[in-house]
C-alpha cells in the first residue's frame, strides 16, 4: 500500500500542517519510462477518456499543467492507484504500482502549452 | 345540446379513445419526449405563423443551476412544465399559472457521480415522460424514477443497469401499455445491449430483450420473428465472432415509437464495440439497426440493419418517425430515419422492408443502398481496420449526417420532414483494443473536417416520399438541436453558436431569432399557456460530443483548459457551456 500523502494545495486548519509520507516518482525524467508509460496509457485504455495525447475528452486534460487532486508525483499516483470521483477507475488492481509510476513518467514528460490561461481569435 | 346527451357522448369517446389505446390529442400539452406516438414533433398550434413569428420575444427563463449539455425537452401537462437537468439530473416543476413560473417542487434524486466519467460524452440526459399522473426519467447512474407529477414525491426507483460495466441511463424513456421501456448508452465501454421494460405501476421489471446474442435472449421467437431482408435463426448470435456479442455495445439510447394499429414499438440500437471493426468480423446483428417488439412481451417482429458490419461508428439511434407518405404512387405506412450514415430511409413500417433510402448530405463510404437487398453498396477504399492504417475522407464523421440527439419533425400539412444535419467529414485510424470492464472499449482516432462547401451544418426539409431535400438553411457549425414544427407552419430549430430560430415550413425562409446564451442541443417544444396564448420552449446549453470535440467551450474547471478544435476553432468564440430554459411568446 502506498503511503499517505500531502496535498500542498489544500489549506491546513490552524496553519498546521498535518503528518503524511511522500512519495516520489523512480522514473521521474527517464525517457524508456516515458515511453513504456504511453504504450500502458493506450493500452489500459485510458486515451479513451483522456483523448489521445492527454489534451482531454470526457475525463481532463492531463497535459495543461493543471492538477484537479495535486500534480505532486504522489498525489498523480493516488490519482491513478484509487480512482477518484466523477468516474476515474481504480487502476491499483490492474497495475502494478511500477507500471503506474510509468504512466506518471509519461504525463510529467509532456510539454505544456506557454499560454494555457489566454485564448483569443482575430 | 341537453347535459344527459353530452355526457353520453363524453362517454362514448372517451370509450373510443381506451379501445384503441390511443392517448388523447391534445396539442396545447407536451406530455412525451417526440410529442406524440408517432415522434413527430408536431403541433396543430396555430397562432404563431410566419406572418408574426418576427415579434416573438423571451417570455421567461430559468438557470437549471446545471452546466452541461442540455439536451432533450422540458414537458408541460396540468399547466406545469417539468425540466430534467444534465447530471445530478433535478426535476423541476414550474407552476405555469402564476407569475414567473415559480416551482411547485423539485426533486433531487441521490446519483452515484461515478456516471460522470461512465457517460461516453458528457452527462446529458434526454427527458421524461409523462404517463398516469407520473413523471417518469432515467438517471444517469443506471436507475429509473417515477415521481408523483402532483406532489413530487419518489413513487419507485428501480435499478436497471450496471456502471461497473460501463453501462449509463441519459435516455428518455417511452411509456405503452402500462411498460416503461428503457435502454443503456456505453457503446464505448462494450457493454452488452438491451431494453427493459419496467411496469409502470411498481418499477417491476417485465421484460429484457438483448441487442445481440442467441434468439432467446433477442425475443426472436421462430413463428414470430419475420425480418424482411433475413433468414434463419440465431442471426444475431452467428453475425460475430465466438463469444464476440458478449461485449459488442449495441445500446439503446435514443427516441422510441409505437404504431397502436400494428401493436409494434420501434427504436434504433447504437454502434458495435469496439470502433476497429476487424476484432468483429460479420454482420454483426442487431448493430445500427432498427427494430420492432410488442411492447407486451418484448418480442422481435422485424428487424432491419442500415449498416451491416458497421465500420464508422454509424449508431441509429436517431428516431423513427411514423407517418403516411405516397410512395410510387400508392399510400404508405411508413417508418422514415435519418441515420448517422447519411442516408434517410423511407421504409414500411409493417414489414421492414425499404421502400425509398437516399443520401441527405455528403456520403462517401457507400455508393446507394440497393434496395432489393436492403445492403448498402459499400465503397471498399472506404473499409476501415487497424491493419488498414489511416482511411481518409469518410463522410459522414461519426457524428453522424445528423446527430440522433437532433430529433427532427415532420408536419402532415407540409408533408415535409425538418432534419438538423452535419456537414462533417473524417479519417479514421483504427486500432487493436483490449476491453477492461467499466473503461472505455473504443479503437479509434478520428479526426475531422468540414465537408464539401465548407459549412458544417444545415437545417433541411425533406421529402421522404422520394427521398430529396427541399430546401435547406445552412449553418456554420453542425446543427445539434432537435426541431418543432407546427400548424402555423413555422419551424424552430436551435444552433451550437447559440441562436434559437423560427423558420417558414414551406420556403425556409429564416422569420427570427434571438441569442439564448449557450448552444442548442435540446428539442424545442411549443404548448398552450394558461392564458391561452401559444409559447415555444427550449434549453440552452451546449454540450454532449460538443464537450468532448470543443472542450475550450468550458470554463467551469480550472484544473481542466483545453485547446481548441482544429475543425472548429472559434466556436468557443460564440458560445460556452450554460443551462438556460427559455420561453418564448408573441406580445
Amino acid at each position: 500500500m502506498p503511503p499517505a500523502i500531502r496535498y500542498d494545495a489544500h489549506v491546513s486548519a490552524g496553519g498546521a500542517v498535518p503528518p503524511a509520507g511522500s512519495m516520489t516518482n523512480p522514473f521521474r525524467g527517464d525517457r524508456q519510462s516515458a515511453m513504456e508509460g504511453e504504450r500502458i496509457f493506450a493500452a489500459m485504455n485510458c486515451d479513451g477518456c483522456h483523448g489521445g495525447g492527454a489534451v482531454g475528452w470526457v475525463g481532463p486534460s492531463l497535459v495543461d499543467g493543471r492538477w484537479r487532486y495535486g500534480g505532486a508525483d504522489g498525489a498523480v499516483f493516488q490519482s491513478i492507484f484509487y480512482g477518484r470521483p466523477r468516474g476515474m477507475p481504480a487502476y491499483g488492481g490492474v497495475l502494478s504500482p511500477g507500471a503506474i509510476w510509468k504512466v506518471v513518467t509519461y504525463l510529467q514528460a509532456q510539454s505544456i502549452p506557454k499560454d494555457v490561461p489566454t485564448e483569443r481569435w482575430r | 345540446m341537453r347535459p344527459a346527451l353530452i355526457t353520453l357522448l363524453l362517454l362514448l369517446v372517451a370509450t373510443l379513445v381506451a379501445d384503441s389505446g390511443r392517448p388523447e390529442q391534445d396539442d396545447g400539452q407536451w406530455t412525451m419526449p417526440g410529442k406524440d406516438f408517432a415522434a413527430t414533433r408536431y403541433s396543430g398550434l396555430t397562432q404563431i405563423t410566419p406572418a408574426n413569428a418576427a415579434r416573438l420575444r423571451p417570455q421567461w427563463s430559468f438557470s437549471t443551476g446545471v452546466l452541461g449539455g442540455h439536451e432533450g425537452q422540458p414537458l408541460v401537462v396540468n399547466n406545469t412544465m417539468y425540466v430534467v437537468t444534465p447530471f445530478p439530473n433535478v426535476l423541476y416543476a414550474f407552476d405555469l399559472t402564476r407569475e414567473g413560473y415559480p416551482l411547485k417542487w423539485k426533486y433531487r434524486p441521490d446519483v452515484n457521480p461515478t456516471s460522470v466519467g461512465i457517460a461516453c460524452c458528457d452527462a446529458i440526459n434526454r427527458g421524461a415522460f409523462y404517463a398516469d399522473g407520473r413523471i417518469v426519467y432515467n438517471l444517469l447512474d443506471g436507475h429509473t424514477v417515477a415521481v408523483d407529477a402532483a406532489t413530487g414525491r419518489e413513487l419507485w426507483k428501480t435499478q436497471i443497469a450496471d456502471l461497473g460495466q460501463g453501462e449509463t441511463t441519459p435516455m428518455a424513456p417511452f411509456v405503452v401499455k402500462g411498460k416503461v421501456i428503457v435502454g443503456p448508452s456505453g457503446g464505448e465501454f462494450g457493454i452488452h445491449g438491451w431494453v427493459k421494460a419496467l411496469e409502470l405501476a411498481t418499477g417491476r421489471l417485465a421484460w429484457t430483450a438483448y441487442s445481440e446474442g442467441p434468439d432467446a435472449d433477442v425475443l426472436a421467437h421462430p413463428a414470430t420473428f419475420r425480418p424482411f431482408y433475413d433468414r434463419g435463426t440465431d442471426l444475431a448470435l452467428t453475425s460475430w465472432p465466438a463469444d464476440a456479442w458478449q461485449r459488442a455495445g449495441v445500446p439503446v439510447w435514443g427516441w422510441l415509437s409505437y404504431d397502436p394499429d400494428l401493436d409494434l414499438l420501434y427504436y434504433g440500437t447504437g454502434n458495435a464495440a469496439p470502433y476497429n471493426p476487424e476484432q468483429r468480423p460479420g454482420d454483426n446483428k442487431w448493430a445500427s439497426s432498427v427494430l420492432a417488439r410488442r411492447p407486451e412481451d418484448g418480442s422481435l417482429v422485424w428487424a432491419y440493419q442500415f449498416t451491416p458490419h458497421e465500420n464508422w461508428d454509424f449508431d441509429a439511434n436517431a428516431e423513427m418517425i411514423l407517418a403516411d407518405v405516397t410512395v410510387k404512387g400508392r399510400r404508405r405506412r411508413v417508418l422514415v430515419h435519418f441515420d448517422k450514415n447519411g442516408f434517410a430511409y423511407t421504409i414500411d413500417r409493417a414489414t421492414g422492408e425499404v421502400l425509398v433510402a437516399a443520401p441527405f448530405t455528403a456520403v462517401t463510404w457507400a455508393k446507394r443502398i440497393d434496395l432489393t437487398t436492403g445492403r448498402p453498396v459499400v465503397d471498399t477504399a472506404k473499409l476501415t481496420g487497424a491493419s488498414r492504417g489511416n482511411i481518409k475522407d469518410i463522410c459522414p464523421s461519426l457524428e453522424g449526417g445528423k446527430s440522433p440527439v437532433s430529433a427532427a419533425s415532420y408536419s402532415p400539412r407540409t408533408g415535409l420532414f425538418y432534419v438538423s444535419t452535419n456537414n462533417l467529414c473524417m479519417d479514421y485510424q483504427a486500432t487493436q483494443v483490449t476491453r477492461i470492464a467499466g473503461t472505455p472499449y473504443i479503437g479509434a482516432s478520428t479526426p475531422y473536417h468540414a465537408g464539401p462547401g465548407g459549412h458544417m451544418g444545415a437545417f433541411i426539409a425533406w421529402d421522404a416520399s422520394v427521398g430529396r431535400r427541399v430546401w435547406e438553411i445552412r449553418e456554420p457549425y453542425p446543427v445539434w438541436s432537435g426541431s418543432v414544427v407546427t400548424a402555423g407552419d413555422v419551424v424552430f430549430y436551435g444552433t451550437l453558436d447559440g441562436w434559437f430560430k423560427a423558420a417558414d415550413a414551406r420556403s425556409g425562409r429564416v422569420l427570427w431569432k434571438f441569442k439564448v446564451g449557450s448552444g442548442v442541443v435540446g428539442c424545442p417544444i411549443t404548448y398552450t399557456g394558461p392564458d391561452g396564448r401559444q409559447y415555444v420552449a427550449v434549453y440552452a446549453g451546449i454540450g454532449g460530443d460538443w464537450f468532448l470535440l470543443s472542450g475550450d467551450v468550458r470554463s467551469d474547471d480550472p484544473a481542466d483548459v483545453r485547446p481548441r478544435a482544429d475543425f472548429a476553432p472559434d466556436l468557443a468564440r460564440h458560445t460556452s457551456q450554460g443551462g438556460i430554459v427559455w420561453v418564448f411568446g408573441l406580445p
